[in-house]
């Protein structure tokens, strides 16, 4: 297909899509006024700083179309997703909910988890309340997604209750060239605890495009442990955008694998609003052929006592390109905030690719920040090492990049998980073999 | 602790007197006649006026960049004088030259003359626009270097200039460099030969005296193959309560295995603690390592204008060549810095360091940015940076922007930054060994600083430390 001006992209990505009255006029208004605001913009190019690496023009080449209104649940199987740890599971197909492949139906006292468009009616005040954070970014991505706020899902966990079990969210991409706009709202109370996987496979679908938007509130002393998997198709498009605030004393742990799709970005802006917060993120994209990957990051310490802890890996492969930006605000005030970032880069291959950019911005006086950044490929004496002792070279530089990756991986606290993208990683190294 | 502090970076402005020289000025604007009346005073040949006119072109298509992280209010081209020389001019010995101004040059301390003989240093002094005196020419041309004004060398050496002038930095390269090239009144002027190692350090003294002008001035350097040169750079400015506008252009050209070392003290005048008046430094520096197993160094201790802007950059185009930056920055009061470097490296096995100083305090602002870029070809390529920076008070910010774009997976990038204060416990230790909390203080930031100060040249080096320590140490201290 030809290629479209962007404007026009954007118009028929619109004219394409409907989504239904909600009673609440709140949210009648958030869409109306997204999508006037996504009429006004253009697709973001490389001319602006913050997409100056990735190039969005192959998507202009696409036209895609809303998803069924109802889940085509026909003859799919998910059981090679499926994470036994996980009792709770929500399963979107196309962005839309499927009660069939879900089990959200004894839910611990405490927990409530309702698929998005239900709770748009049963809880719009409290999602009211964590929704206007993304309203400050003018991004058409965020627009589009607050435009057709329909799907997705709520989780709320009230003060006092930790759970132990994960919950699994399963996004499948089904149908070819279908854009979703799912919408992820995470609310933590006070002193809670929760894991939340977020999980993004696609079955045999291609082309589509997966806008996906995070909006994650930690209260007082809360614990979240948000763990996302993107796993899509390899000509799939992934653009996230989460907006993360901390409150005091409250501990976010992300942990964000990132494989496939053709082009991937994935944002996270986490904002320490209280003392002593802390946040832990860890990174890992591993990408080959022409994929792209790009990770953009703020941490943003606007109180003191904050704690950050940021690790980003990047294997790149083939003639992929990966990119990592990662800010680290503290504000003026925010005194003794202990905030580091390390960005590690392995290039496999000579066409291979990385752009990072760690970044520093500093208003306060009693602070310790540091970051690094290295690029490099397998070391030599390691590999020798390994050769000396019998290993084909081959294996050996698997097993390195492996490692590479694998305490990343590890730290994952479901042990099937951690076996499910072992797995799927050293088939990878074999089949780069 | 904090009033110490506070005496401490208060410090006045020692160069800020204004000399009561006559000066030729022309009048305020920029136009093509401008430019064609700076060139006719120059008595230019053609081609450089074509060179000035292609660049004013270019200039009037561009926008001034925004990206820095720098605020200032729009600057009024219009309302600066483009040409400011020293009257009367024309002068065959230092002896000729206006008592006044060697008044001055003996108050800011500069080495020439005389003094040059002593410290071993030919010096070229750029007043306002115009190069007033080089030292020590003869000697030099025994040897075959050629170090003049740039004006004499479009004179004298037209073919030089015209071969490697915009070859570093072409007038399109970026707003204030075609800005320059349109309206460059003047600058120094450096050719080593084949095989010669320069056999003192060669030296440049900028002054800007007069209210409303700007200051454009050019720098050439070539080494050719096996030569070496060490090239110091010093400026100072008056105080006035109006800005003015310094836009440099510095190029470097090293051939096969020459080595050139560019040491920069800049302290033109900051501008007061309200941050009214000072300079905006907005220079563009850039080194070509053409030839391979060539070297460029830069070191630069940056403590003065109000506004900073500045990247002296390395292409590392040559097999095994060398790039490295080492860098001081000192902000105070409503001072801005925005500085850093671009490694650029394209030919194989090339290597570059980089190591930054960043120094903050009062409600000044400094930040770091830097590119270390490895082109697909670069097989090899390796490159260390360390970026610290240092707060003193809570009003003031400190920033690492730095971009590393890798397209060689044979390349070694390493890249650190930390930022720090000056500790209690730090200061307790001294304390407790009897040093008083200036000296303390003094003592942390040169040694905070130790890695960058150790590749100035010696007299540099004092210069540097005594400048850090006047802008720092209270008067006690």
């Amino acid at each position: 297909m030809a290629i479209a001006s962007s404007i026009d992209w954007i118009a028929q990505l619109i004219a394409n899509h409907t989504v239904p009255v909600v009673q609440s006029s709140h949210f009648q208004q958030l869409r109306a006024q997204a999508l006037e605001q996504a009429h006004r913009l253009m697709l973001p190019t490389t001319a602006q700083e913050e997409w100056r690496f990735t190039d969005l023009s192959p998507l202009l080449r696409l036209q895609f179309k809303q998803a069924h209104t109802q889940p085509d649940e026909s003859v799919l199987d998910v059981s090679s997703w499926q994470i036994p740890e996980a009792t709770l599971r929500v399963t979107l197909i196309d962005g839309v909910f499927s009660p069939e492949h879900s089990s959200i139906n004894q839910l611990p006292v405490g927990l409530t988890i309702l698929p998005l468009v239900q709770a748009l009616d049963t809880h719009g005040a409290a999602i009211e309340a964590h929704l206007r954070k993304h309203s400050k970014d003018d991004d058409l991505f965020v627009a589009l997604n607050n435009a057709f706020l329909q799907h997705g899902l709520f989780i709320h966990v009230a003060a006092g209750v930790k759970l132990t079990a994960p919950i699994h969210l399963l996004c499948v991409a089904r149908t070819d060239a279908v854009v979703t706009h799912p919408r992820i709202i995470l609310i933590a109370d006070r002193e809670s605890a929760c894991c939340v996987i977020e999980d993004y496979v696609s079955a045999s679908a291609s082309d589509y495009l997966t806008n996906v938007m995070g909006d994650v509130s930690l209260a007082q002393g809360a614990e979240l442990r948000h763990i996302k998997v993107q796993r899509e198709s390899i000509d799939a498009f992934h653009v996230a955008n989460y907006a993360v605030d901390v409150a005091r004393e409250a501990h976010y742990i992300s942990q964000t694998m990132s494989f496939g799709a053709r082009l991937s970005r994935h944002k996270q802006v986490v904002t320490q609003n209280g003392e002593a917060a802390k946040i832990t993120t860890d990174g890992l994209a591993w990408i080959e052929g022409r994929q792209l990957a790009d990770t953009h990051t703020v941490m943003d310490h606007s109180k003191g006592y904050g704690q950050c802890n940021q690790a980003h890996k990047t294997i790149v492969g083939g003639a992929a390109h990966a990119v990592f930006n990662g800010k680290i605000f503290v504000r003026t005030g925010a005194q003794l905030t202990d905030s580091s970032q390390q960005s590690r880069n392995l290039l496999l291959s000579p066409r291979a690719h990385v752009d990072t950019q760690p970044q520093l911005e500093i208003f306060a006086d009693d602070v310790k920040c540091a970051h690094g950044a290295t690029v490099g490929q397998l070391d030599e004496e390691s590999l020798f090492y390994l050769i000396s002792r019998g290993l084909p070279e081959l294996q050996a530089r698997n097993l390195l990049t492996y490692a590479f990756a694998a305490d990343l991986i590890d730290r994952i606290p479901v042990p099937s998980l951690v076996a499910q993208l072992s797995q799927s990683v050293m088939a990878r190294t074999g089949a780069a073999s | 602790m904090s009033t110490v502090l506070d005496n401490l970076v208060s410090q006045p402005y020692q160069h800020g007197f204004v000399t009561d020289i006559e000066s030729e000025t022309a009048p305020k604007g920029l136009s093509e006649d401008t430019i064609r009346m700076i060139s006719a005073k120059k008595n230019e040949p053609e081609w450089l006026l074509k060179f000035r006119l292609n660049a004013y072109q270019h200039w009037l298509q561009m926008t001034e960049p925004q990206w820095p992280n720098v605020k200032y209010p729009q600057i009024d081209f219009q309302a600066i004088s483009y040409y400011a020389a020293p009257k009367p001019k024309l002068k065959k010995s230092m002896d000729e030259v206006d008592p006044e101004l060697l008044r001055t040059f003996e108050k800011l301390g500069v080495p020439m003359h005389e003094r040059a003989a002593l410290a071993g240093v030919a010096v070229d002094v750029i007043f306002d626009s115009v190069s007033v005196t080089t030292t020590y020419r003869e000697k030099l041309a025994e040897v075959g270097i050629i170090f003049c004004s740039i004006s004499e060398a479009v004179q004298h050496h037209p073919d030089l200039v015209r071969q490697y002038m915009g070859s570093v930095v072409p007038v399109t390269d970026n707003y204030y460099a075609a800005l320059n090239s349109a309206v460059f009144t003047d600058g120094s002027f450096c050719f080593i030969p084949k095989g010669v190692k320069c056999p003192m350090e060669l030296s440049t003294y900028f002054r800007i005296n007069t209210q409303d002008s700007g200051q454009f001035e050019r720098t050439l350097i070539i080494a050719e193959d096996d030569a070496t040169v060490s090239y110091l750079e010093g400026c100072t400015a008056p105080k006035f309560d109006t800005n003015q506008l310094h836009a440099a252009v510095v190029e470097l050209v090293a051939l096969e295995r020459a080595d050139i070392k560019y040491s920069t003290v800049q302290n033109w005048y900051a501008g007061d603690e309200n941050g009214i008046g000072g300079i905006y430094n907005f220079v563009t520096k850039r080194g070509l390592c053409k030839g391979n197993h060539s070297k460029i160094s830069w070191t630069q201790v940056e403590t003065g204008s109000a506004i900073t802007w500045k990247y002296p950059s390395c292409v590392l185009l040559g097999d095994h060549s060398i790039g490295e930056f080492y860098s001081v920055a000192l902000t105070n009061h409503r001072q801005q810095a925005d500085t850093g470097t671009k490694m650029i490296h394209v030919g194989r096995h090339t290597r570059s360091t980089i190591i930054s100083k960043g120094i903050s305090a009062g409600h000044s602002h400094n930040s770091y940015r830097g590119l270390v870029k490895v082109g697909p070809k670069a097989a090899g390529a390796r490159n260390f940076s360390q970026c610290d920076s240092m707060l003193i008070g809570q009003q003031c910010s400190a920033n690492t922007f730095p971009y590393i774009q890798v397209q060689n997976p044979t390349a070694q990038i390493e890249h650190e930054a930390t930022t720090s204060k000056i500790g209690e416990d730090q200061l307790f230790y001294f304390q407790s060994r009897g040093i008083s909390t200036e000296e303390a203080v003094s003592m942390i930031i040169n040694g905070f600083c130790k890695e960058v100060f150790q590749q100035l040249p010696m007299e540099f080096a004092v210069e540097a430390t005594k400048l850090l320590g006047l802008k720092l140490e209270g008067s006690v201290g």
